[in-house]
């Protein structure tokens, strides 16, 4: 009941404030007419009667205030007449306004924005249910890194973690799809039975795997995904007809997957694993494994128990190699996709809040300066007895008004800049789809607007408020321009202002030579007019059958070769910086060396002098001439080398200098059977150049080749090196192709495209860096510009009299100018030492440069004086321009 | 002896008002009179201290106001007691009597 009574005090109070206000109004006169009367029937005067009344009461404004001081919703009431208040002065000075709302805009639209993207790839939970339980098992290889899991392993992982409570493993690839209504190149997932238990998801039409269908001999099954359900299967609901045909063998669609669920990266079908036996060695690292926590274990505990049982596999496992895990390790599965994001995305959010201190630091200047001017309103609001807190609370709302609408427009800018962000970012960028302006990064912004608006308020009431109201009104009039200590402090913010600035252009500076250096690296083949394309056929287990692939490689290279434009053709397993080659280690061994039994096959592994290790690639001669990789001695792969001959390889020059540093490796055998089955000796008869697979930012890595029409494989990358412009290019193979095997579809890329992929993330980086670090300096110099023509135009009179008693231009010059150098000098300073001490943390993200080179760090110094400088010339030469005459009249 | 009650505990102010309404309704001035007579005089109320009471009291529903005419048929405000204002003159007295009988055993102690 009574707090009905208050809450409707509370709304009159807040709504009807004038009638309310009235009320009071006629209360308290009336009060006053009846003191008077008291006092008239006492027998005083009428004057006498009113002026005691008066004495009584106190004054009726002054009741007034006390009344409303403790009205429910009087908080409210006079926040709202702040805000009324600030709004009027900041109409009144809008330019001032317009400034301020367009830096803060900028700075909380670019952090938002920056936010929303670590927000998506960092924070943003998976889409699963309690996608936090959901962990990624790994091996840890001897090197301590983090590797992907043999069967038997994951078969001892299942059968002892007592740590889950579902597990599964799974593998991806592309491959030629057809029976749908078109051949397709599709990813698929292979996967065991409790694959989807561990996302939780059901298939929406039809059936889950059993543990039935992962057997070898099982009829095979497949599960689709929504899309290419709807696309490739017309969303028919009856799956009794629909049958895929992958490599040799027809799959039944046995379930349609939700829409949205294509993990892992974009697969459109599931098949079950294991359909040919499992690989029995615990070295052939083939699957990735997933598992879903058990309600109560957390990370540590998982991560125990996966650990004690990797190390016991390498304490008792017969297989020991280096390629043996050495311990086995869990991690949240967002963390284990996100990993290679996470440092540089951080280094970009620290560098849009060093841009964003920057802009806060010109309002605050901003916010001082116009503090200064209201000197006087503040002294006279302070002699009518406002309390220092109510007008602390004046400059808060201020601030709030400013930040909050600025906070706004940054937000709308954000919208637009996360669009760019994302078109910008490279493509190897995890959970690009998952950045959005959402409800967090709402809030995000919202905190962040609050934040900046609680800091330049409280800065400018601290400020504003410790002045003595006395000078205020003691001036006689003229408007206080700023007291010594407001400048001592605007110079302050712009040194550190500079110093922010210095830090974020030297990081620009950095990640951007780096770029640089990473581009002279000369990658070791031709990137310009290649296309290429990607064929795959079905897997194939007999070696005639494997033999008329190579048959059919063959004749599709003679006929490609054909097109007009193109001048060389080859193929090869893998493409440099299309994500790597398989490794595995080699034999060095002779015809006679060669071992009967498995044991002495592993015996000979034992042998430190017999072993190497290497990538392995499948190519033709047509793919080193179409690359430009040169050979540096013998040959490489012709006529000579068919199915029946002797198997040859060619090895990279730094695998030659590593491996055979005082021998001529020509003429030597080794087998590397352990990759592709084949155990016959490659006796190796060429070297050519390196070339970096992985990157220009990562040395070559030791590779052997082998020959296509020895080592048939069933998926190769076609390189066509030609003149010709790509589209008829691209039509023509496409042609030939189809004449040669309908089911099989091509996918075409230009070799240029993934060149520039996968620099992609460095380029993000540097463009980024560089806009935050040119966005800083301009609003650096600004600050710098305007603290200065600030000084200048306070100091006028004392220019005047310094004029009058004769100083020179030059003189003038000096002072002014000594100032602002010295201002300019302690930013410098502090920013290198800040910058000393922060690129440490980003040493890891360069290349060819230290995270203390001086080279950038001069340059950079150098620019930022120089700007400053510039900054500081036009209001010295107004200085120089006083006249004194003038100047000493506005005294 | 003139001591200004806003020395007092705000409650003991509230209590005063509500008992001079005990009474009857009143306008402001009468009842800043009847306090000054209940108590013998020790009590002047200031328009200041009374004012923000009433309205606050007012808020809280324990006294309630309404415009009238006065002695003298002038406007003004007066205000009478609500049924949870009579209950909080209970609460507010025994409060009272528990203190003074609290602080008269302090002083009576050595």
């Amino acid at each position: 009941m009574l707090l009905i009574t208050k809450f409707r005090s509370f709304l009159r109070n807040l709504f009807s404030s004038r009638r309310v206000d009235t009320d009071l109004d006629a209360e308290v006169r009336a009060h006053l007419a009846m003191l008077t009367e008291e006092n008239l029937r006492a027998g005083m005067s009428p004057q006498e009667a009113q002026r005691q009344a008066r004495l009584e009461l106190g004054g009726v404004d002054q009741v007034k205030e006390q009344v409303s001081e403790i009205r429910l919703g009087n908080w409210l009431h006079s926040v709202l007449s702040d805000c009324r208040f600030g709004l009027r002065h900041l109409r009144k000075n809008l330019g001032f306004t317009v400034v301020a709302l367009l830096t803060l805009a900028l700075g909380i639209g670019a952090t938002t924005a920056m936010f929303s993207v670590v927000y998506g790839v960092l924070l943003r939970p998976l889409p699963y249910s309690d996608s936090n339980r959901i962990m990624a098992v790994f091996e840890v290889n001897s090197r301590g890194n983090p590797s992907r899991v043999a069967d038997s392993n994951f078969d001892d992982f299942r059968d002892q973690s007592r740590a889950f409570q579902a597990i599964a493993k799974y593998g991806n690839d592309v491959v030629s799809v057809s029976g749908a209504s078109q051949p397709t190149r599709t990813a698929i997932a292979s996967v065991s039975p409790d694959f989807l238990s561990v996302f939780r998801i059901q298939p929406i039409l039809g059936r889950d795997f059993t543990a039935s269908d992962s057997t070898k001999g099982a009829g095979p099954a497949v599960l689709v995904s929504y899309g290419y359900w709807r696309q490739h299967l017309g969303s028919s609901p009856d799956l009794s007809q629909a049958h895929l045909k992958i490599g040799d063998s027809v799959f039944s669609v046995i379930g349609v997957l939700p829409a949205g669920f294509q993990f892992p990266t974009d697969a459109d079908l599931w098949l079950p694993v294991d359909l040919n036996g499992e690989a029995p060695s615990r070295t052939a690292h083939n699957f990735s494994v997933v598992g879903r926590l058990r309600d109560g274990v957390t990370v540590a505990q998982a991560n125990q128990d996966i650990s004690a049982i990797g190390r016991r596999i390498h304490q008792t496992s017969s297989e020991q190699s280096d390629y043996l895990l050495k311990d086995a390790m869990v991690l949240p599965l967002r963390d284990s996709i996100t990993r290679q994001a996470r440092s540089p995305l951080l280094v970009l959010l620290a560098a849009v809040g060093f841009l964003l201190l920057v802009a806060c630091a010109n309002v605050a200047n901003l916010l001082l300066a116009q503090a200064s001017v209201r000197q006087r309103e503040l002294a006279i609001r302070t002699a009518l007895g406002a309390a220092r807190a109510r007008l602390v609370r004046q400059f808060l709302t201020e601030a709030f008004l400013l930040s909050l609408v600025g906070g706004c427009l940054g937000v709308l800018a954000a919208f637009w800049a996360v669009t760019g962000l994302v078109g910008l970012a490279p493509a190897n960028l995890p959970r690009l789809a998952s950045i959005s302006i959402n409800i967090p990064v709402l809030l995000f912004a919202w905190f962040l607007s609050s934040a900046v608006a609680v800091g330049l308020g409280a800065f400018t009431a601290a400020h504003a408020t410790s002045a003595d109201p006395r000078k205020g009104l003691a001036e006689g009039g003229r408007v206080q321009s700023g007291t010594p200590a407001s400048q001592r402090v605007g110079q302050i913010i712009v040194a550190a202002q500079i110093a922010i600035t210095l830090i974020l252009v030297v990081g620009a500076g950095l990640f951007g030579r780096s770029l640089l250096k990473v581009l002279e690296v000369r990658p070791g083949f031709n990137v310009d007019k290649i296309v290429t394309m990607d064929v795959s056929l079905p897997e194939v287990e007999d070696s005639q059958a494997k033999a008329n692939q190579a048959i059919f490689f063959s004749n599709l290279i003679d006929r490609l070769q054909q097109i007009p434009g193109v001048r060389k053709v080859g193929a090869t397993s893998g493409l440099p910086m299309d994500g790597g080659l398989p490794d595995g280690m080699f034999l060095l061994m002779t015809q006679n060396e060669i071992p009967k039994s498995a044991d002495d096959f592993d015996a000979l592994f034992q042998q430190k002098d017999r072993i190497g290790a290497a990538d392995f690639c499948v190519a033709t001669a047509g793919y080193f001439q179409a690359l430009g990789i040169p050979l540096v001695r013998g040959r490489i792969f012709d006529q000579r080398d068919g199915a029946s001959s002797p198997h040859v390889a060619v090895i990279s020059e730094s695998l030659a200098r590593d491996r055979w540093p005082n021998q001529d490796p020509l003429g030597h055998t080794i087998e590397f059977g352990n990759m592709d089955g084949d155990l016959r000796l490659l006796t190796i008869v060429g070297i050519v150049g390196d070339t970096h697979e992985y990157g220009l930012d990562t040395p070559p890595r030791p590779t052997v080749y082998v020959n296509l029409f020895q080592r048939p494989r069933a998926a190769i990358t076609l390189t066509m090196l030609s003149d010709a412009a790509t589209p008829s290019v691209t039509a023509a193979a496409r042609g030939i192709l189809r004449d040669l095997n309908p089911e099989i579809p091509a996918e075409f890329r230009t070799f240029p495209q993934i060149y520039s992929a996968s620099l992609g993330s460095r380029r993000f980086n540097v463009i980024l860096l560089g806009f935050f670090g040119i966005t800083a300096l301009l609003l650096a110099t600004a600050g710098v510009f305007g603290v200065m023509a600030y000084s200048v135009s306070r100091r006028t009179p004392e220019i005047g009299v310094r004029i009058a008693l004769g100083a020179g231009p030059g003189d003038v010059l000096r002072m002014i100018l000594g100032q602002g150098l010295r201002t300019i000098f302690i930013g410098v300073a502090m920013g290198i030492v800040g910058a000393l001490a922060l690129t440490r943390a980003i040493g890891s993200l360069l290349f060819g440069v230290t995270a203390t080179d001086p080279l950038t760090f001069g340059a950079v110094a150098l620019l930022l004086v120089g700007a400053a400088l510039l900054a500081c010339y036009l209001p010295a030469r107004r200085a120089m321009r006083v006249d004194p005459m003038v100047a000493l009249r506005y005294e | 002896m003139n001591s200004e009650p806003t020395t007092l505990l705000q409650g003991t102010l509230d209590m005063l008002i509500l008992k001079s309404l005990i009474a009857g309704e009143m306008h402001g001035l009468g009842i800043s009179r009847r306090i000054q007579q209940i108590t013998g005089g020790a009590f002047v109320v200031k328009p200041g201290s009374l004012f923000p009471a009433l309205h606050r009291m007012q808020e809280e529903g324990w006294i309630s106001s309404f415009w009238g005419d006065s002695e003298n048929n002038r406007r003004a405000k007066f205000y009478r007691l609500t049924k949870p204002g009579r209950k909080q003159l209970e609460l507010e007295t025994k409060r009272w009597d528990r203190i003074s009988l609290a602080i008269a055993q302090a002083l009576e102690a050595i």
